[in-house]
């Protein structure tokens, strides 16, 4: 678990605003020289944690907050609606697919979930347990509208 | 400060807690604003940042950062929607480890190659930069000098740094990293029809009634293309999909008849079904006899390897590779004979009925077929050669360039067709398909660019995997790499991209806006602006050219690829870089700066900064003019009435973009047919005027063997590649949480009884070797790949696992596109 | 090998036992990071063991001007995991 600490030791430098001047290794993403490999950490399955995180903006994707694996998304079935199609969701109580997904190319609504809306991994994707390799700064519109004006 | 993983966990925890509690961490908010104008965002639309498909989103904007994004419903290609990474696009901005000053690797105080980065002045930066290139051109001349480029560079950028390699520098030593994804693309369409690009759009996937996938895993690779074929199959019952792969990916969740062959017997395949049209008598004898001619290409062609190595040795036309002559159909049938499917399934053992029933789909005259490609096609020794055979059996049958009848090339990068392409960026290229070994194409680029007679060089310039060649063998000397991470990318790296990157002999520039292994391994890093950033152009695949305004400022000192070029050139005088022999017939260019003959030539400077008022554009406040119009409106009259019109600068602003050419203000659909092609010759029904006499070649081409395959020391097939989450190396994909934590380490897809006989499983740390180099990984048996025995997938885009230290630096020998799709490994348990 | 539990939580307490409220969870040995006037504390709380975490959590629900306290983040692993590394 040595690499995890690597990982969070860049993720530090750059938390604490640290110049990467006069550091020889300035990739953040990758805590080695490029010639030499560290071993990947070991594969952890998807956070299960049910909760669903607030969304950067209204009109990202949520993500999966369960695992997915063996999910059959064919041409012949879906597992995903089965559970969060706007009939399921009673049983499920599962959320419904948005709205949005009944909608087609040309603008017109359906009766059911539009075909390009078919492969849902398309857009929502569970999450590892995984410290971010680097942190992100992104601020979100509320966040934004209390700060100060510059 | 000490930093403890404690204290990042903490962090996320307390993010968490704050999102639930609907308060923004630290500081409370109300859970509501209400005043109206506090809560205005400004929209405007933008091209993604990422893949060939080129989505329009739309990017809403508040006190100079980029709040949200979301898909452009306005737009045609995608009607509202994006992948997940174009839904995250809000954020690749700001990983928080943003370049914002230029780093030098300095010792004492003075560069050198050996010491530590350290920020320094744009006015340093340049300053050693310049030194440096200028002793390069000096006593070596224009041939030490290169550059790497970019498809996803912005189509002024590509086109301004073009013009400072090729006229300013006089060195064609630029090529973009497109060679690694489209060329073969680009040599099939020159060889087969004389221009490039497809001939068809997007439209042809509401309009065909089968569609055909040689090596593209849409699914992943192009998801909102995905959804449109996805859209027709699911909606229209009598649809079909097959899908070709080396490996069962995604899009075998909505294949109606999949094939996985043994990778390189795509061109079997195509020779079988070929064979079968005509067998069939299901040749359009009207349209072949009217519109096509036979070719047959040179056979034994090498495999782009250093000519020592004993591949080129034992080639037969590793110097002609891309040389042909001419046959007949009658010769062309004979030369198919032996591809039965029979053979087709002996050797890539996909079954004779299945091959057939594909075969049927081609043949059929009643069914609208639409193939499509990508990296499984471009990527490969014979590139070129697939690309010609998919063309082959579209141009027999005579489905081609109309609604639904479509060979299409998918391309990778967001503006490899835009930029790589269009403006020329190749090593062999100039604007609207001219070249620079023909003297005529560069007497039109000298007049047009205002500059003397002979400034360009008609030599080819080096392409990529030559470049990285050059570099180690200390024949180019002075580089500068943008838009790309190539340490990571390119094939070989152990061998052939990092020895060049360290040569003593060397100075590499990498300008990006993230530290990458690119970055890491250069010499100065110089920090960059951009996608909205900036003033964009990009276009995609189906000839769509899509504009986007500068929406937020880049961090502390980060400037556009634009501004770095166009600010570097006037650290030059002609006198320093052009021969006395130019000069002395042209003395009205002595003593000028590159910046003056190249930019503010009576074109480029033609149109006022106050034209960019109404939005920022660091550029233009700098230069004082509006550059990057003046730019584009220069650059388009290469192609303006030579089938390559663009619009004017302006509308491209209004518009969801428009496919060219563009003729009387009217994008074209579908090129080469009469009644949507405005180039077509009346009563003609189909014209390929890329050819002087309008007819399409059709090219009689072997099965050759790949340059290294599995054997009993390297047992495996290594296929590297994409995957949905991460966009190629992941400089901004991995630095957004949610995509990161959506596929956070790359692992190698393996067969699980392949595993079991090595003693592994899912999860088991293993080594994967080949003869030029080494990684560590995890085993992962199930998942969305599956690969058949024999053959393991290794995506490319994690920094910690440079799957490029295994690759083979073989490229098509026509195209010079590196094959990343076979090589031969092991796999051990480490 | 010992263990490292860290926690976050949501507590929503009235909104005028605001000041008594976070003084009675300081004591609990939690850290308070954000508080709304709302009445809704953002707090973390570290363990070194799962029982001594719900015992908190437990004793923390039952506190007087508490109306709920929701746990959000539960992570754990083995303690070298957190040493301090200098950065």
């Amino acid at each position: 678990m040595r690499y995890l600490g690597l990982k969070t030791l860049a993720a530090g430098c750059l938390i604490a605003g640290i110049a990467v001047a006069q550091q020889s290794n300035i990739s953040t993403l990758r805590m080695t020289d490029p010639l030499n490999d560290e071993m990947p950490p070991p594969m952890r399955p998807v956070e299960e944690t049910g909760l669903r995180p607030a969304r950067n903006y209204p009109e990202q994707p949520p993500i999966i907050p369960h695992d997915i694996e063996g999910y059959e998304v064919s041409a012949n079935y879906n597992r995903c609606l089965s559970c969060h199609a706007r009939a399921a969701t009673q049983r499920s109580q599962a959320p419904m697919v948005s709205v949005t997904h009944y909608i087609d190319r040309h603008g017109q609504v359906l009766a059911s979930v539009s075909p390009r809306r078919y492969f849902c991994n398309q857009c929502h994707v569970p999450q590892h347990p995984d410290v971010p390799l680097v942190n992100n700064t992104f601020i979100d519109i509320d966040t934004l509208l209390t700060m100060p004006e510059e | 400060m000490n930093l403890t993983r404690r204290d990042v966990l903490k962090s996320q925890a307390i993010a968490a807690a704050s999102a639930a509690a609907g308060i923004s961490a630290p500081a409370a908010a109300q859970n509501i604003v209400t005043e109206r104008e506090r809560t205005e965002l400004q929209w405007n639309k933008a091209a993604c940042r990422f893949c060939g498909t080129g989505c329009s989103v739309m990017v809403a904007t508040r006190n100079g950062r980029v709040v949200a994004t979301h898909g452009d419903a306005e737009a045609e290609v995608n009607r509202g929607l994006n992948c997940v990474k174009g839904y995250f696009l809000s954020k690749i901005m700001y990983g928080a480890d943003r370049l914002t000053l230029p780093l030098l690797r300095k010792r004492n105080g003075v560069y050198d190659k050996t010491g530590d980065f350290e920020e320094v002045s744009w006015d340093e930066a340049f300053d050693v930069m310049a030194e440096k290139f200028k002793a390069t051109l000096r006593e070596k001349g224009p041939e030490a000098v290169g550059m790497f480029g970019s498809g996803q560079w912005t189509v002024w950028e590509g086109y301004a740094a073009s013009k400072l390699y090729k006229a300013g520098f006089r060195s064609n030593n630029i090529d973009p990293n497109a060679r690694h994804c489209m060329a073969s693309a680009v040599a099939g369409f020159i060889r087969t029809f004389g221009i490039d690009e497809p001939m068809g759009c997007y439209d042809d996937f509401e309009h065909a009634d089968a569609f055909v996938l040689w090596g593209a895993n849409m699914a992943e690779m192009h998801p909102i293309l995905w959804t449109r074929l996805t859209d027709r199959r699911l909606s229209a019952p009598h649809v079909r999909v097959a899908v070709l792969s080396t490996y069962h990916n995604r899009c075998y969740d909505l294949a109606d008849l999949e094939m996985t062959f043994t990778p390189q017997t795509d061109l079997a395949l195509l020779n079988a079904i070929a064979r079968h049209i005509i067998k069939t008598g299901k040749v359009n004898t009207d349209f072949v006899d009217k519109h096509v001619n036979f070719k047959r290409g040179n056979p034994d062609i090498g495999y782009g390897l250093r000519p020592e190595h004993p591949l080129e040795q034992a080639a037969e036309n590793p110097d002609a590779a891309g040389g042909f002559t001419d046959m007949t159909f009658e010769e062309f049938e004979e030369f198919l004979e032996p591809y039965t499917f029979e053979y087709a399934e002996e050797l890539s053992g996909v079954p004779a009925r299945r091959i057939e029933e594909l075969a049927e789909i081609y043949a059929d005259p009643d069914t609208k077929v639409m193939s499509l490609w990508t990296m499984g096609v471009n990527q490969h020794t014979r590139g070129v050669w697939v690309n010609n055979m998919i063309y082959n059996v579209h141009l027999l049958t005579g489905k081609i360039a109309e609604p639904g009848n479509s060979p299409f090339s998918l391309t990778g990068q967001p503006s490899a067709c835009g930029t790589a392409r269009e403006v020329g960026t190749f090593a062999h290229r100039l604007p609207a398909d001219l070249v620079v070994a023909n003297p005529e194409h560069r007497a039109t680029a000298e007049k047009i660019w205002k500059l003397p007679e002979g400034t360009v060089p008609g030599w080819v310039g080096a392409h990529a995997v030559l470049q990285n060649r050059k570099l180690k063998d200390g024949e180019i000397n002075a580089y500068w790499i943008q838009v790309n991470n190539n340490l990571q990318a390119a094939p070989n790296m152990l061998e052939e991209t990092y020895p060049g990157y360290r040569n003593p002999e060397n100075f590499i520039v990498v300008s990006d806006a993230y530290p990458t292994v690119t970055a890491q391994a250069a010499d100065l890093v110089l920090p960059t602006a951009m996608w909205v950033e900036k003033e964009g152009a990009y276009g995609n695949a189906e000839r769509r050219t899509q504009f986007w305004h500068e929406l937020a400022p880049a961090p502390g000192e980060a400037r556009s690829d634009l501004w770095q070029v166009m600010e570097f050139s006037k650290r030059f005088t002609t006198d320093e870089v052009w021969p006395a022999e130019i000069l002395d017939a042209a003395p009205e260019y002595r003593g000028k700066t590159l910046f003056e003959v190249l930019y503010a030539n009576g074109n480029v400077d033609a149109y006022d900064v106050a034209e960019t008022e109404e939005y920022p554009n660091h550029e233009s406040d700098h230069f004082g003019f509006y550059v990057q119009k003046g730019l584009f409106e220069e650059y388009a009259r290469f192609g303006r009435g030579h089938a390559h019109d663009l619009a004017d600068f302006d509308t491209y602003h209004q518009v969801r973009g428009l496919r060219w050419p563009v003729v009387d203000g009217q994008e074209t659909r579908w090129r080469f047919r009469e009644g949507y092609d405005p180039y077509v010759t009346e009563g003609a029904g189909w014209d390929f005027y890329g050819k002087p006499d309008g007819r399409a070649n059709i090219f009689a081409l072997p099965y050759e063997p790949p340059a290294e395959s599995p054997d009993d020391e390297y047992p495996f097939w290594l296929v590297t590649g994409r995957v949905l989450e991460h966009w190629h190396s992941g400089s901004m994909t991995d630095r957004v949480p949610e995509l990161h934590k959506a596929y956070p380490d790359a692992m190698v897809y393996m067969h699980p009884e392949d595993a079991a006989s090595l003693g592994l499983h899912r999860g088991s740390a293993v080594k994967l070797t080949s003869r030029r180099g080494d990684m560590l990984t995890r085993v992962e048996t199930r998942g969305r790949n599956r690969v058949p025995r024999g053959l393991i997938f290794v995506p490319w885009f994690d920094a910690n696992q440079l799957i490029n230290k295994l690759t083979l630096d073989a490229t098509d020998p026509i195209s010079k596109q590196t094959d990343f799709k076979k090589c031969a490994c092991k796999v051990e348990a480490a | 090998m010992p263990e490292h539990h860290l926690s976050s939580l949501v507590v929503h307490a009235k909104p005028d036992a605001l000041d008594d409220v976070s003084r009675r969870l300081e004591d609990e040995g939690c850290e308070i990071h954000a508080r709304s006037e709302a009445g809704k504390l953002v707090v973390t709380l570290e363990a070194p063991h799962q029982r001594e975490l719900s015992d908190a959590l437990t004793r923390i629900q039952l506190l007087p001007g508490v109306l709920a306290a929701t746990l959000v983040f539960h992570h754990v692993e083995e303690d070298e995991e957190t040493q301090e590394t200098p950065a």
